[in-house]
C-alpha cells in the first residue's frame, strides 16, 4: 500500500517525520517532488483566488498526488493531517483545520486524515489512532513512532551544529523569518537563500534559531529550576525581557517568533528579512509586531511578500538594495 | 481625563449601542457612518493585508476623535480563532502611531471582564449596568425586529419605498429614545406603523438568504445596501445572523453542536469565527428550498475563504443559485450592481422554471 504526503504547508511542520513513521509502519511513501512552476499552476487553478499562496501550492501538490480515471491511482492514500492545537495550547492557523475536507473535494483518491489537537489528547494517542485506522498493531506504532521522533531529532541536532557555525561566521548575517513552509521550500521562496549567499550574506532562518522553551515551563518550573540551570545559558525569563510589547498570540507561530526575535536581538545581526505569502492573514498581524521590535531597535527591515506572480528579477533587486543599504 | 466614549460601528446596532453608554452616564460620540471616505482614510493608516472590518471601524473612529472623543471600546474573541481577536491591539498601535492620544479599552467578551472594564471607566453601580444592559437589549431587538419586517415588506408593499421610510423613521425614533419607561409606547408605534402598510397578499415571491460573515452581512453600509436592494427588486431576503444570534451562540453551547451534528459530511472542524454557520445556514435553505443564496465576506477573511469551495461544492449538487461577493475598499458600488442585477435575473428564472416544472407535473 502507498500513502502519498504533500511536501508543501503542514509537511513543513515536522519535515521527514511523516515518511519515516508511515514507511516504518510498512508502507511505501509517495512524496511529492518539490515545488515546481507546474505544481503550483495546477494548485492556483483549482484553488480559491482569495485563499493564501502557501494553500494553493499545497493544493498543487494534493493535485500531483491524484489521479485521473483511466490511469493507475499513483497512491492508496493521501495523508493530510488536520492539525489543531500544540502542547501548549496554542493553535495552528484556521486555514490548517479546513485542509482534509478541501482536499475531499479536490481529489478522488481517498484521504488518510486524523485530528491533532493537543489540548485534548497527547500526540501519541493521535499517533496510536492513526496507526489502528491503517489496521497496525500498538507495538509496531509505538516502534515507528519512536524511530521517527529519533530521525527528526537527529536532523534538529544537525541544524543545531550548523546554526553555530552560521553564528559564528564573519560575513553579514541576514535572519529570514517566516513560517517553515515558506522558508524550506526554494521554489516558493525563489531560492532567497542562495541569491543570499551569493550576494555575499550569511542567511539565518528564524526557524533554526534556538527555542527558549524554558520560559514556557508551567507555573514555577522555570523559575524554580533556574538557579539550577543557570550555567547553560538557555534561559531566557520573560522578566528578562523589558515590557512585552506584543500581544499574546493564540497562534503557535505567534509567540514563536516574537521569542525568537527577543533573542536575535543579541546575536549582532545585519538585516532582517520577512516573507510572507499573499494572503496570509496571520502574518498580518504578525509583521506589525516584527517591524516595530526591529524599528525600535534600528535594524534594517525588509517586507517580501510572495505569490504566484512574483518574478525573480524583481526579487533580486530589491535583495541587491537591501544589502547595498546594510 | 474625563472620558469621552467612542466605539466600533456597526450597521443599525450603532444605535442600541450608543444609548448603553449613554445609560452608564457616560458622554459619548457615536462613529461617524461609513462612507467611501471613511473607508479610505481608515485603509491609508490600516495594515495593508488585514481584514476588511478592521479598517471600516478604523476609518469609523477618526471623525469621532476629531470631534473630541478619547477612549475607544473594542470587544475581542468574537468568533474563535480569526483575526478579529487582533483588532484592537492592532487598532491601538495604528492610531497611537498617527498621533492620538487615546485610551484603548480592549476587553474580552466575557461577563467579568465586562463588567470590570465597565465599572472601571464609568463607576456606575451594578444596578445601573443591569439597567443599562436591558434597556440595550430591548433597543437591539426592536431593531432587529424591524430589520426582519422590512425584509418582509419590501417585495410585497404597493407603494414602493414605504418600508424604507417607515425603517429610517424608526431608527431616528429608536435613537432618540432615553428613557426605558417611554420605550414600550415607543414600540408599539412603530409596530402598527409596519402593519399599516398596504401589501399584495398571496404573493408569489423568490426568496435569497443571505450568509457570510457576520458584519458584512449585518452592515447595510459596507455592504453597499444589498437587503434593501434586492427587496426592491421584489425578492424576499432572508438571513439569520444578527447580534441576538452570535450571542445566544456565545452563551448556549448546543447550537454549535448541532451545526457540526448537520454538516459532518462536508467539514468535520471548526475554522474560526462564523465558518461553520455558512454552510450550515446553506444547507437550511437549501432544504427549505430558496431560490438563491448570497454569501458576503470581506476579502481574504480566513474563516469565509476556507469554506467557500464547500459552499461551491453544495451549489453545484443542489444547482441553487449561488453568488459570493467579497468586499474591500476597492469594491465599487457600480461592480457590485451589475452583478446583483445579473443575479436577481438567474433568480426570477430559477424561480419560475421551479414553478412551471412544479406545475406541469401536477397537472400530468
Amino acid at each position: 500500500m502507498t500513502i502519498g504526503i504533500p511536501r508543501a504547508l503542514v509537511y513543513w511542520k515536522r519535515p521527514h517525520f511523516w515518511e519515516t513513521f508511515f514507511e516504518e509502519l510498512g508502507f511505501k511513501v509517495l512524496l511529492s517532488p518539490s515545488t515546481n512552476k507546474e505544481i503550483v499552476e495546477m494548485g492556483v487553478k483549482v484553488a480559491d483566488p482569495e485563499t493564501c499562496f502557501s494553500n494553493k501550492v499545497y493544493f498543487g501538490h494534493l493535485i500531483w498526488l491524484d489521479y485521473s480515471p483511466p490511469a493507475v491511482p499513483k497512491c492508496d492514500f493521501i495523508f493530510v493531517p488536520r492539525l489543531k492545537a500544540t502542547e501548549e495550547k496554542l493553535e495552528y492557523c484556521p486555514k490548517f483545520f479546513g485542509l482534509p475536507d478541501l482536499g475531499k473535494i479536490l481529489v478522488k483518491t481517498p484521504i488518510l486524515t486524523e485530528n491533532f489537537d493537543e489540548r485534548k489528547e497527547k500526540f501519541e494517542k493521535t499517533l496510536k489512532r492513526l496507526g489502528g485506522k491503517l489496521n497496525k498493531n500498538r507495538g509496531e506504532i509505538k516502534k515507528a513512532q519512536e524511530l521517527a521522533f529519533l530521525k527528526e531529532k537527529e536532523f534538529k541536532k544537525k541544524e543545531k551544529q550548523e546554526f553555530s557555525l552560521k553564528i559564528q561566521s564573519k560575513k553579514p548575517k541576514i535572519v529570514l523569518i517566516s513560517h517553515p513552509y515558506n522558508l524550506y521550500d526554494d521554489y516558493v521562496n525563489l531560492r532567497m537563500k542562495e541569491k543570499l549567499e551569493k550576494l555575499g550574506a550569511e542567511p539565518i532562518f528564524v526557524d533554526e534559531v534556538p527555542n527558549p522553551k524554558c520560559d514556557r515551563s508551567p507555573f514555577l518550573m522555570g523559575w524554580v529550576a533556574q538557579p539550577f540551570l543557570k550555567g547553560c545559558g538557555e534561559i531566557l525569563n520573560k522578566s528578562q525581557i523589558p515590557n512585552l510589547n506584543w500581544p499574546k498570540f493564540h497562534w503557535e507561530f505567534g509567540n514563536e517568533i516574537m521569542e525568537k526575535i527577543q533573542r536575535i536581538l543579541s546575536y549582532n545581526i545585519a538585516g532582517v528579512i520577512e516573507i510572507s505569502s499573499f494572503g496570509c492573514g496571520c502574518d498580518a498581524v504578525i509583521k506589525e509586531f516584527v517591524e516595530k521590535t526591529f524599528k525600535e531597535n534600528k535594524i534594517p527591515f525588509l517586507y517580501l511578500m510572495i505569490d504566484e506572480q512574483a518574478g525573480e528579477a524583481g526579487i533580486q533587486t530589491r535583495l541587491e538594495a537591501f544589502m547595498d543599504t546594510i | 481625563m474625563k472620558p469621552i466614549i467612542t466605539f466600533a460601528r456597526w450597521g443599525n446596532y450603532t444605535i442600541a449601542f450608543k444609548t448603553l453608554f449613554e445609560q452608564l452616564g457616560l458622554e459619548v460620540i457615536p462613529p461617524e457612518k461609513t462612507t467611501s471616505e471613511t473607508i479610505a482614510e481608515g485603509a491609508r493608516i490600516a495594515p495593508e493585508m488585514y481584514c476588511f472590518p478592521m479598517k471600516v471601524t478604523l476609518g469609523n473612529y477618526l471623525p469621532a476623535l476629531k470631534k473630541g472623543a478619547n477612549t475607544i471600546f473594542m470587544v475581542q474573541n468574537v468568533g474563535g480563532s480569526c483575526r478579529q481577536r487582533y483588532y484592537g491591539v492592532i487598532q491601538e498601535k495604528v492610531l497611537k502611531e498617527a498621533g492620538h492620544d487615546i485610551n484603548f479599552l480592549d476587553f474580552r467578551a466575557a461577563p467579568k471582564d465586562i463588567y470590570s472594564t465597565i465599572k472601571k471607566i464609568s463607576g456606575a453601580s451594578l444596578l445601573q449596568i443591569l439597567r443599562a444592559g436591558r434597556f440595550f437589549f430591548k433597543k437591539l431587538h426592536l431593531i432587529e425586529k424591524i430589520e426582519k419586517l422590512a425584509q418582509f415588506y419590501r417585495p410585497r408593499e404597493i407603494e414602493k419605498g414605504t418600508a424604507d421610510k417607515i425603517l429610517t423613521d424608526s431608527l431616528l425614533k429608536i435613537e432618540k429614545a432615553d428613557k426605558e419607561k417611554d420605550f414600550s409606547r415607543i414600540k408599539k408605534e412603530i409596530l402598527k406603523r409596519f402593519s399599516g402598510i398596504k401589501i399584495e397578499k398571496n404573493k408569489d415571491l423568490p426568496r435569497i438568504a443571505l450568509v457570510g460573515e457576520i458584519y458584512t452581512v449585518c452592515d447595510p453600509t459596507i455592504n453597499f445596501e444589498v437587503e434593501r436592494k434586492l427587496g426592491l427588486e421584489g425578492i424576499e431576503v432572508h438571513r439569520e445572523m444578527d447580534i441576538t444570534y452570535h450571542l445566544k451562540k456565545l452563551i448556549f453551547p448546543w447550537k454549535d453542536w448541532i451545526i457540526q451534528r448537520k454538516i459532518n459530511p462536508y467539514l468535520r472542524s471548526t475554522v474560526g469565527g462564523h465558518g461553520r454557520d455558512a454552510i450550515y445556514e446553506m444547507l437550511h435553505y437549501i432544504e427549505e428550498d430558496f431560490d438563491g443564496i448570497i454569501h458576503l465576506l470581506p476579502m481574504a477573511c480566513m474563516p469565509e475563504v476556507t469554506i467557500r469551495p464547500i459552499l461551491e461544492k453544495l451549489h453545484q449538487e443542489s444547482g441553487i443559485p449561488f453568488l459570493s461577493l467579497s468586499l474591500d475598499e476597492q469594491v465599487a458600488e457600480a461592480g457590485v450592481d451589475t452583478r446583483l442585477e445579473a443575479f436577481v435575473d438567474l433568480i426570477k428564472n430559477y424561480h419560475n422554471q421551479k414553478n412551471s416544472y412544479i406545475r406541469n407535473s401536477q397537472e400530468v
